[in-house]
């Protein structure tokens, strides 16, 4: 017997695989964006090395913007969201689930790709691998916010989202780039667990008012 | 005590309140401002290193104060309508939102009309502008979600989960827009002293009082707006109008 919650992994990830605009589109939105920046402020090696870190974290942020609409809305229209309301099983984990497959279908591959474009923007190694990490620790965040942005604006576009997530994603962006910027010093810890710290508060108050949000369409 | 407070959230008892009381208030503020404005900018000596310049902080300080104190009550009415469901904490939210904006608008215009003589130029990217700047694209958002949903009902608790949320992270927001860069003088009043001189320092504060009067009357009208494109087909609101007539 598989459980409920592993099923709605399951169906996620595969829903996710099978139509490829949902994981391609942030890919092709991201790697357009990287090569957007060079042309527009030009090729110069030392110039693109100091941006390369905010162009990245950037570049990522606005990719997440497009697949935060996918997280509820479909399971809203098709009525299944209903159901699960009315099942009685564990929102909170339900919509983690959600939140993570998202995050791993939409985010996980633009940390991999953030990687191999930091040698395009000429960022040192040691501050690429930062990079990662602090990515790591972000984009869930930025999921998060797109989640509430997402289950608030349900029936209508996410043109309202996209306004509420980006300035509250503001902390981690700035963390992450002061992580990377501070990638010699010691400094560079303190920003990395207040990035984590950031990451573990917004969690549960997050998804708590992730589910307040898709009730709202219901009462 | 409760019993006022039943009284003051009831839609019916607030708009007579309100009605009876807005134009006192209201008039009354309007003098505070001018005696604290005009106070400070003919009156009060000139100060030492930034000259007559300075003189727009009677304008600046009190809308910067009054545009934090919104949001911040904001939050305490999202609380009150999230736990409680008091219709009243909703309309003071939507009222209170488009008074915020202005007032962070006006706090940044005048900080720039200040900026340009003394810092020589009109924007800076330092901690408190830039935290100022993200206020009032909170506020902006928070006004285009009143149209964003059919039913009243859902337009209130959305505002007032996303005010919530920006409460909460609005600290940190200041907090990690502050290591990232400081210019801006820090605060001059606290609540331990002042290291302003007094006679600069009593017309900031008449003016500072003026600019509270003034959006609690200004936002006592809006409340009353509101109620009213809620309340229009009910009785209480025939009977006030007709007793008019």
């Amino acid at each position: 017997m598989k459980s409920f919650y592993f099923k709605t992994f399951q169906r996620d990830s595969k829903v996710y695989l099978s139509r490829s605009s949902s994981f391609l589109g942030p890919i092709v939105f991201f790697l357009i964006t990287i090569t957007l920046y060079p042309l527009a402020f030009g090729s110069d090696e030392e110039k693109l090395a100091e941006l390369s870190a905010g162009i990245i974290w950037i570049s990522i942020l606005l990719a997440n913007l497009l697949s935060h609409q996918f997280i509820f809305n479909e399971d809203y229209k098709d009525g299944s969201l209903d159901l699960v309301l009315a099942s009685g099983k564990s929102l909170f984990l339900w919509a983690s689930i959600k939140i993570f497959v998202n995050w791993y279908f939409s985010s996980l591959p633009l940390i991999f790709l953030s990687l191999l474009t930091s040698f395009m923007l000429y960022l040192p190694f040691d501050a690429a691998l930062i990079l990662a990490l602090t990515l790591f620790l972000g984009t869930p965040i930025l999921s998060m916010f797109g989640a509430l942005a997402g289950a608030l604006t349900l029936e209508r576009g996410n043109i309202v989202g996209s306004s509420i997530v980006i300035p509250m994603c503001l902390p981690a962006l700035i963390l992450g780039i002061l992580a990377i910027q501070s990638y010699k010093n010691e400094e560079l810890f303190f920003y990395i667990f207040l990035l984590a710290a950031f990451l573990f508060f917004s969690i549960p108050i997050l998804i708590a008012s992730c589910l307040g949000a898709i009730r709202l369409h219901f009462e | 005590m409760r019993q006022l407070f039943n009284q003051l959230i009831s839609f019916p008892y607030f708009f007579k309140i309100a009605q009876i009381s807005f134009p006192y208030l209201f008039l009354l503020s309007i003098l505070v401002i001018l005696l604290g404005v005009l106070w400070g900018v003919f009156f009060s000596p000139v100060d030492v290193t930034q000259g007559e310049v300075y003189r727009i902080i009677y304008l600046h300080v009190p809308a910067a104060s009054v545009a934090q104190s919104i949001y911040y009550t904001m939050v305490i009415a999202s609380i009150t309508y999230l736990i409680w469901r008091i219709k009243m904490a909703s309309v003071f939210m939507i009222s209170m939102a488009p008074l915020g904006a202005i007032f962070t608008f006006l706090a940044l215009f005048t900080g720039a009309v200040w900026g340009q003589p003394t810092w020589g130029t009109w924007w800076v990217w330092d901690a408190r502008l830039t935290s100022t700047l993200i206020l009032l694209i909170l506020y902006l958002a928070i006004i285009s979600l009143f149209s964003s949903f059919d039913r009243r009902a859902s337009t209130d608790q959305a505002v007032s989960i996303v005010v919530l949320i920006g409460g909460i992270n609005l600290p940190i927001i200041k907090l990690s827009v502050e290591w990232w860069n400081t210019l801006h003088q820090s605060a001059s009043i606290t609540l331990s002293g002042s290291s302003i001189d007094n006679e600069m320092l009593i017309p900031l504060l008449i003016s500072i009082f003026g600019f509270y009067l003034y959006v609690t009357a200004i936002g006592m009208r809006k409340m009353q707006v509101e109620i009213l494109k809620r309340e229009i087909s009910h009785n209480w609101v025939k009977e006030i109008f007709i007793e008019k007539r």
